[in-house]
């Protein structure tokens, strides 16, 4: 079974964003490899220890993603394309999805696996629509996998009245939720040898894209600006005995929110 | 005259509250509303749904929609989108939702937005606002295709009772089930539960409560106020709270009216489904715990000692 997994590298949420101007304050900003994804890596490294999958990754944008992709080698995966190219720069999720479909069709792949969304855009679209571009079946926010055979998974998924299990024909797109697994931390051992490893880079016309299929054309939205959050101020923190701050807070509960 | 195709939120043969906010607002717009309802025994809902506002049912009625099934109900979604002539179609904010408008979007050639807050119609265009990075900014969006498919944010419009449409019941044709990805069961989440997408009020359990004890505490303060029983990420991991209670990026965002954080020590993930919230009471041992930076209203302390205060003093005030 051959896998792929999609890997973006996107901004780290952990830390503060700014806005100024209707852009991104890039200044302070940290780059990291999108935690679903991570755990997509691991969801593939699992099929290779299990079921003797080959695995590759790829990776489209970012810049330098010899990062993320050296650090997905070094859980375990075989192989990494970076696809990289200006015309990506404002890329939405068709954009990506067409691309996607490229590197699927060109390294014949069984199963797709994407994280079931990236944490830049929060968008959750790319991995489903790849699917919809390769006329492959599809299935999200997949919680588990099992192999059943060359050409059939079960995959069980977190839906609206339970968890959904599903038989997926190969091949075949899934997106995972980070409730599936908890990505392994790398070994020094597998960090050394991550290291040495090539990773292979090419730009759209590589893969038989022209720039007019992913540039601003091609783009069906556009962020035409970012506005800072409407942060929630903290309110009143009430500290000291709790039979006398909890009657407190119930009774501004009734008279001051008044939501009793 | 925009046109709004919204699709109706059906679980367990009910109309969630999500389409009657959904209309509302294609209402409020001044557009044109249709409606779409896919699932099982469901024709009887029609007139329902033109009590909420829209003026055409498309209705896709059969045993083999009882199940959930992406791909034929994103064909049944398009064959409305088809007929209705619509410029916008909206899901409300769901897992089925998230799944189908992408596909749905794929199909159409149109562009897709997720966890919208906000549209307006600009001179013949779309532009919609929603949230990014962990709902760390916001972005405003250009819509560059004539359609916009979109998940809307739980919360973001409001319902307005007494909209009536008009019943124009359309039957859709039946899709075929999607042999590739065969949907064999699904097991379904306790029955009799308040469902978190809906309720009033939100009371929701941390790694504060350590063990099976301290849920249970949690519950019962839940259970007095009939509210939705939601849970952090570190109580469903431990094995403590089932999936679907997860509140947060994976799993339920929700806007109650009331949301109660006890023990939740308030990671990004789980803010970003709940900050939505109008008013927010957290419990927490840690007085740096970052939950504190959104609740309105923090109580420093163990839920241990805490909630059962707080049950007593609700009771009062409740009588």
């Amino acid at each position: 079974m051959k896998i792929l997994t999609t890997v973006k590298k996107v901004v780290d949420v952990e830390l503060n964003i700014h806005v100024k101007d209707g852009a991104i304050v890039e200044d302070g900003l940290q780059y990291v490899i999108n935690a679903w994804d991570e755990n997509a890596v691991e969801a593939a490294v699992q099929l290779k220890e299990k079921n003797n999958a080959e695995t590759t990754l790829v990776s489209l944008g970012g810049g330098d993603n010899a990062d993320i992709i050296r650090k997905c080698y070094a859980m375990g995966i075989d192989e990494g394309i970076h696809v990289d190219d200006p015309a990506l720069a404002k890329a939405d999720s068709a954009v990506y999805a067409n691309v996607l479909k490229k590197v699927v069709e060109k390294g014949g792949y069984d199963l797709v696996i994407t994280g079931k969304q990236a944490q830049d855009t929060d968008s959750g679209q790319t991995g489903i629509m790849l699917a919809e571009a390769l006329g492959y079946p599809c299935v999200s926010n997949v919680v588990s996998i099992d192999v059943l055979d060359d050409t059939h998974i079960k995959v069980s998924r977190l839906g609206d009245s339970g968890t959904e299990i599903i038989e997926l024909a190969l091949p075949g797109v899934i997106t995972v939720s980070d409730s599936i697994n908890e990505p392994r931390l790398p070994a020094m051992r597998g960090i050394m040898m991550a290291k040495k490893k090539k990773i292979d880079s090419m730009d759209l016309a590589g893969l038989g894209i022209s720039g007019a299929e992913a540039g601003s054309n091609a783009l069906k939205s556009e962020v035409v600006e970012f506005m800072a959050s409407k942060t929630r101020k903290a309110g009143r923190k009430f500290e000291g005995d709790a039979a006398k701050i909890t009657a407190e807070v119930v009774g501004l509960l009734a008279t001051e929110a008044k939501v009793f | 005259m925009a046109k709004v195709l919204v699709i109706a939120d059906i679980k367990q043969g009910v109309l969630k509250g999500s389409t009657l906010e959904l209309l509302s607002k294609a209402r409020a717009i001044g557009a044109e509303t249709a409606v779409v309802a896919i699932g099982n025994n469901i024709s009887s809902l029609a007139a329902d749904l033109a009590k909420a506002g829209s003026d055409t049912q498309y209705i896709a009625d059969d045993a083999g929609l009882d199940l959930f099934s992406a791909g034929p109900y994103a064909s049944c979604v398009v064959d409305a989108a088809k007929q209705s002539n619509a410029d916008m179609i909206w899901f409300g904010f769901s897992e089925g939702g998230k799944a189908v408008a992408p596909r749905v979007a794929a199909q159409l050639g149109a562009a897709c937005a997720t966890e919208i807050t906000d549209v307006t119609l600009t001179n013949g265009g779309i532009e919609i606002v929603r949230p990014a990075i962990a709902n760390k900014v916001m972005q405003r969006v250009k819509v560059n295709t004539k359609q916009l498919v979109a998940v809307v944010r739980a919360g973001a419009f409001q319902a307005v009772e007494g909209n009536t449409g008009k019943e124009n019941v359309v039957k859709l044709a039946i899709p075929a089930a999607d042999l590739k990805a065969v949907i064999k069961e699904i097991v379904s989440d306790a029955t009799g539960e308040i469902d978190l997408a809906d309720a009033d009020i939100v009371v929701s359990v941390g790694r504060g409560a350590k063990d099976q004890a301290g849920v249970n505490l949690v519950k019962e303060l839940a259970n007095d106020l009939k509210a939705g029983f939601g849970s952090s990420r570190a109580m469903v991991d431990g094995g403590f709270m089932a999936h679907n209670k997860q509140v947060g990026q994976t799993g339920k965002i929700v806007a109650p009216t009331l949301y109660m954080a006890m023990g939740i020590s308030g990671a990004i993930q789980h803010l970003a489904g709940m900050n939505g919230s109008k008013v927010i009471l957290a419990v927490n041992k840690d007085p740096e715990a970052p939950i504190f930076n959104v609740a309105d209203y923090g109580i420093v302390g163990d839920l241990f000692e805490v909630v059962p205060i707080l049950r007593e003093e609700l009771k009062k005030i409740r009588k």
